[in-house]
This record gives structure tokens, sequence and C-alpha cells, in this order.
């Protein structure tokens, strides 16, 4: 028996040595793990200046600054006969950057103080995305679908109703009333290269509004646009 | 002479713990060197103990590195402990970070670099005759070293695509005065392993890796 004693003495002892090498631990490697996230990002922002011709008064009251948030203001000035020029126009230069597909869409309300179908509504409104650039360090090559018909001066792009006398925007997503609803302007594939936000380069894209001149009611009319890039 | 039970088993625990310190007396080590720190972080977090007796466990979530993360660079400071009765080197491997798309985060936009090789308290081996290196390219800060390359994409001087299979980063002459098996708050050196990733337009997705730190006997130089 206290043979037996002493054995089980000796494999404790064993054990609570081994337990306290273990406790001592050393060891010759560590490890750090590290992860990452990067999630889909999109931006719009001014491109530039406005530029507004054709214009009898008005003027550009609030103009755009480059790489800044796009809160443009623009005075059309007279839209009647008076005004002779054949289009008042406004090229407004968006700049787009994304690391993921994206998706433009636009919004666009008209309100006119007039009480008859001569307002001015948002048919008469032309619009169109201009040339897409994506040029400059960091700018990944990519081929952009424009789902509006460009430039609505282009003749291509409207001409007057034969029947009713009035000048109207005829061409696919050529004026505002395609935009009642958040409508897609512009679409493609990723922007910009694995590039810091300081880098100011991106996708320009003029945004073209243009008003052909003609015996509106008269009266006041306010154009609202609201564009909107996501990352579907 | 007839020896009791309990002596016996005194005996054999003493003539244990000496073969015991023999064996596992310390040779080579490596273990936390300190709180690891992060800055620049949207999201992120860095983990790991402050106890210098603590293994190295640690793992950084850097967070957010698209560019909704508005901060300049992110930054993570990993103290690491290291100690040794003879010359020594420490090697690191990583595992991970293989993204097939070029414009999400590689291995070599993550900033790796090493610094401040520091003594861990009065027990740290002072040696005169050989200095400890940093190997190259990594004796830099890659938060103070980052460029703007060619292509608009950010470079450091060194980083995790510096490491090849088991890379050494650092090696010099003993580390430790006494030859404890016991890991101590002051018995060795302390280097900091510095990590940067610098907010970008990467494609997205979620990246991650592994690097095991190794030290091992090195370079046969004197004390």
């Amino acid at each position: 028996m206290p043979r037996l004693k002493t054995i089980n003495l000796i494999f404790l002892t064993i054990l609570l040595m081994a337990s306290a090498v273990t406790c001592l631990g050393q060891s010759t490697t560590g490890t750090v793990s590290m992860s990452a996230t990067v999630s889909k990002f999109v931006e719009i922002n001014s491109g530039g200046s406005v530029t507004l011709t054709g214009n009898s008064g008005g003027g550009v009251t609030t103009d755009g600054v480059a790489n800044s948030p796009l809160a443009v203001s623009i005075n059309l000035g007279e839209l009647g006969p008076s005004n002779t020029n054949s289009f008042v126009t406004a090229s407004v230069p968006l700049k787009l950057r994304s690391n993921a597909a994206y998706v433009l869409s636009m919004n666009a309300t008209v309100t006119s103080s007039g009480t008859t179908s001569s307002k001015i509504g948002a048919a008469d409104v032309g619009f169109g995305l201009g040339t897409v650039s994506r040029t400059g360090l960091g700018v990944n090559a990519g081929a952009d679908t424009n789902a509006t018909s460009g430039d609505p001066t282009l003749a291509a792009n409207g001409s007057v109703n034969g029947t009713t006398g009035r000048y109207e925007f005829t061409a696919v997503r050529s004026n505002l009333s395609a935009f009642s609803s958040s409508t897609t302007a512009l679409s493609g594939p990723i922007i910009m290269n694995a590039v810091p936000r300081s880098n100011a380069n991106g996708l320009t894209v003029p945004a073209l509004f243009a008003v052909k001149p003609q015996f509106f009611e008269n009266g006041t009319t306010t154009i609202s646009v609201t564009f909107t890039v996501t990352a579907p | 002479m007839r020896l009791r039970p309990a002596t016996v088993s005194l005996l054999f625990a003493l003539v244990l713990l000496a073969f015991a310190q023999t064996t596992f007396a310390q040779a080579l080590d490596i273990s936390s060197g300190g709180q690891p720190t992060i800055t620049g972080a949207v999201g992120g977090s860095v983990t790991g103990s402050a106890n210098v007796t603590n293994d190295l466990v640690v793992t950084i979530n850097f967070g957010e590195v698209s560019p909704l993360n508005t901060n300049s660079i992110v930054k993570v400071v990993v103290p690491i402990g290291i100690r040794s009765n003879q010359p020594y080197q420490v090697a690191v491997s990583m595992s991970g970070l293989n993204n097939a798309n070029s414009e999400a985060v590689q291995a070599a936009d993550v900033g790796f670099g090493v610094q401040n090789i520091r003594v861990l308290g009065g027990a740290g081996k002072i040696c005169t005759q050989s200095t400890h290196v940093i190997r190259s390219p990594f004796n830099n800060d890659p938060a103070t070293t980052a460029t703007v390359g060619a292509s608009g994409r950010v470079l450091y001087t060194s980083s995790l695509g510096n490491l090849s299979g088991s890379t050494v980063i650092l090696s010099g002459p003993q580390l430790s005065k006494n030859n404890s098996a016991i890991r101590q708050q002051s018995d060795g050196y302390v280097f900091d392993a510095v990590f940067t990733l610098t907010p970008q337009f990467f494609a997205s997705g979620i990246s991650s890796a592994t690097l095991i730190f190794t030290i091992s006997a090195g370079p046969n130089v004197p004390c």
C-alpha cells in the first residue's frame, strides 16, 4: 500500500511538472491576423463651371465648383419670343467617381405659374448628357451607356410639331418629362482604379438643358433637377 | 536508511524540475510586447494583450478602407517581445491576400515596417560587439514613407508584398541576460511591427491575411 501511494505521488508530481512547464509557456511563434473591408463607393460632384448661352437676361446664380458638391442655380432669363436666340442652353459639368459599377439617375420637376397648356412644361425643357470622358491618372477605362439622346438642340432630337406648331424635344429621354420619376440617365462599369480619394480625377459628363424660346404663357417657371448615383 | 514516500516524491520533483529547467530554459521566445494601437480607422479595431508575458496573438481589423474612410491612412502598431540566450533572427510568413482582382487590396497595399527596437527592462542583454539589424527594406515607418506611384496607387518602401515565404526581418545577438524558463516583464527586447493601409478606390470586398512571426537561431554574431 505505501508503495502504491508513492507511485501515485510520483505521477501527481509529473503531472504538476508537465502543467508547470506548459504554464511557463514560451513560444517561438506568434500570430497577427488582419482584415479590411472595402464597401462600394460612389459619389457625384460638380465638374466645374456652368456654361449658359442664348440667354436674354438671367445668368448663373450659383456656379459649380469642380470637385465640390453639386449645387447649381441658373436663371435662364427670358424664354418668350423677345429672346430671339434659337435656344437657351445650360451645360452643367458633372463628375462621377466609384469603385464599382454605377447608375446615374435623374428626377426632375417643372412648375410654372401659368394656367393653360401653353405654359412651360417638363416636355418643353430639353435634356441630354453630352460626351462622357474617362481621362486622367487612376481613371479606369470603360464603356458607359448614355440613356439619353445627347445634346437636345441637335436637329435629330427635336423639331416643330407640324400640327401644333410647338417646338418639341422628341428623341428618347430628350426632355424632362421622361424624368418625372427617378430614371436612369447614364450607367457604366467601375470608374476609378485603386487610387486615393485625393486623386481628383473621375468621369466627367455635361448635363445639357435647353429651352426653345416660344410664345409660352407668361409667368415664371421653376425647374428642379436631382441627380443620384448608386452602385447597384 | 529508508526514505518516506513523501520524501521520495519531493526528490523526484526536484530532479524533474532541474530537468525541465535544462530542457525548456529560455532559448528563443516571442511574445506580446505591449498593447497594440490603431489610428485613422473607421469601424476598425486591434486586439491583443498588453501583458508582455502573454503569447503574441493579435487581430487587426483595418475597418473601412474605401474612400468612405476620409482619413489619410490607417496605421496599426504592434509591439512584439523577443527573448533569447543566443543570437537570433525573426522571420515572417504570410497567408491570404490573394485577391484575383488587381484593383482589390493586394499584399503591396499593406505597408509593413519594423521600428523602434528597444530593451525590455533591466534584464535585456546589451551587447557591444553586434547590433540588432532590421533587414532591408523593412526599416521604415510605412505611414511616413508612403508615396503615390506612377499609376496613382499608393506605394510603400516596404509592404507585405515584400514577404516571400519565410522572410527574415530582424536579427542580432543574444537578447536576454538571464536564462529563465519563465517569461519575465524585463528580460528581452521589444520592437514595433507597423502596418498601414491607405483608403483608396479599391474594388469592393473583404480581404484578410495571417502573419506568422517566428524567432529562431540566427547568424552567429558575438555579443
